[in-house]
């Protein structure tokens, strides 16, 4: 699943997550996940000040289009000082299993 | 090396050098010391100035607070406390030139303080927006030695690259001191409290301080974390050591960090957006 600015929201993609108000983030979602967008939902969430959504899959290439190799390859060299510290080794994985999840499906 | 020091420390504790303060600091200031003073007269004071309240509610309503659509001057001071509408009046003559010379710094600090209340608010701390505060001015110290020594700037950034050392000990090594001794030095020349002033000088080097380690702690953790996320440029894309005093001091766990790390993904594509918004609005008024 990939979190997308909404005005790269387009008709056909899935929501990964429910959609919550913009102005609101803790009211109750005012879209559930599974449903596929369409030209008029799209704009009623407009309407309705969405900000970003999550989608099934990765639809948009952001990041000057990384793969998933090049993603692990920028984390490695942001890591490179702290290869060997154990507490920082946790974050890394945290993020190296989220990048992983992000680029699969 | 010492004089290099006593020299930085003169330039910013005259307050004639520093970028233009505006004069509504010491009135906000007075008025803040008084205890018969209300938030209503602040408010009037700070909503006084046009260009600096707008600059204030674009702070409060950026995702670092978590707050959205602070409309006025009072409500962003019953929401954010006066302490913090103090800091970001500070700041935000500061934050204006970061936003334009220092490129990517800006973005960096905005996603320290979006971090630093993810954490806050997952751990209960209490004062969740004086800490996003001190995290959004945590590298202010780096705007000042941008400033005012620019050549010595890109020395401290070639020596950070070629040494591979953390940016906060190429500065030392270049002038004697560093980016976060500086922003307390400013802290204190701001007057700004010490539950604010104590993370900025302390964020990496947790364990020097006893007061307000927790908040110092938060603080250390953003800055890795948006450093992880490798969201704006700090001047240093490396990540730094997490401290054990710090995972210590939060009482960390693995599990925790992943769910603030994933929250904090989610909030950084509002960030971005926020912050590639205020760019646009700029570049509109040029």
């Amino acid at each position: 699943m990939q979190r997308i600015p909404f005005s790269l929201a387009e008709p056909g993609m899935v929501l990964a997550k429910d959609v919550v108000r913009g102005d609101n983030p803790n009211s109750p979602p005012i879209c559930g996940k599974g449903l596929e967008l369409n030209e008029t939902l799209i704009e009623r969430l407009r309407n309705l000040g969405v900000q970003s959504i999550t989608v099934e899959g990765h639809p948009v290439s952001m990041d000057g289009d990384k793969t998933l190799d090049e993603l692990l390859k920028d984390l490695d060299r942001r890591f490179r000082r702290v290869a060997d510290d154990p507490l920082t080794g946790v974050l890394k994985d945290i993020y190296r299993n989220r990048i992983i999840r992000s680029m699969g499906e | 090396m010492e004089e290099q020091r006593d020299e930085i420390r003169s330039f910013i504790m005259d307050i004639r050098t520093l970028p233009t303060l505006p004069g509504i600091v010491t009135k906000l200031n007075s008025l803040a010391d008084n205890e018969k003073s209300s938030i209503q007269e602040m408010a009037r004071l700070v909503s006084s100035d046009q260009v600096l309240s707008a600059r204030i509610l674009r702070l409060a309503n950026s995702p670092s607070y978590g707050f959205y659509r602070v409309a006025t001057i009072s409500n962003a001071m019953i929401l954010l406390g006066v302490d913090v509408v103090k800091s970001l009046v500070l700041s935000s003559s500061i934050f204006e030139i970061m936003e334009k010379s220092v490129l990517g710094l800006w973005e960096h600090s905005l996603g320290a303080g979006v971090a630093a209340n993810i954490i806050s608010k997952r751990l209960h701390l209490p004062e969740c927006e004086e800490i996003s505060t001190a995290a959004l001015l945590h590298d202010i110290g780096k705007v000042i030695i941008h400033l005012k020594l620019e050549d010595k700037y890109v020395d401290i950034l070639k020596m950070t690259e070629e040494k591979e050392i953390p940016m906060h000990e190429a500065e030392r090594a270049v002038t004697g001191t560093d980016h976060a001794e500086v922003g307390g030095w400013l802290a204190k020349n701001w007057f700004l409290p010490e539950k604010l002033a104590i993370p900025v000088t302390c964020h990496h080097d947790v364990e020097s301080t006893v007061v307000h380690q927790a908040k110092t702690a938060v603080v250390h953790l953003a800055d890795i974390l948006i450093k992880a996320a490798g969201f704006g440029f700090s001047g240093d894309e490396c990540v730094s050591c997490i401290q054990p005093a710090a995972w210590k001091s939060l009482g960390m766990t693995e599990a925790i960090l992943a769910e603030i790390v994933e929250e904090l993904e989610d909030k950084l594509i509002d960030a971005k957006n926020f912050s590639l918004e205020i760019q646009s609005a700029d570049e509109q008024q040029l």
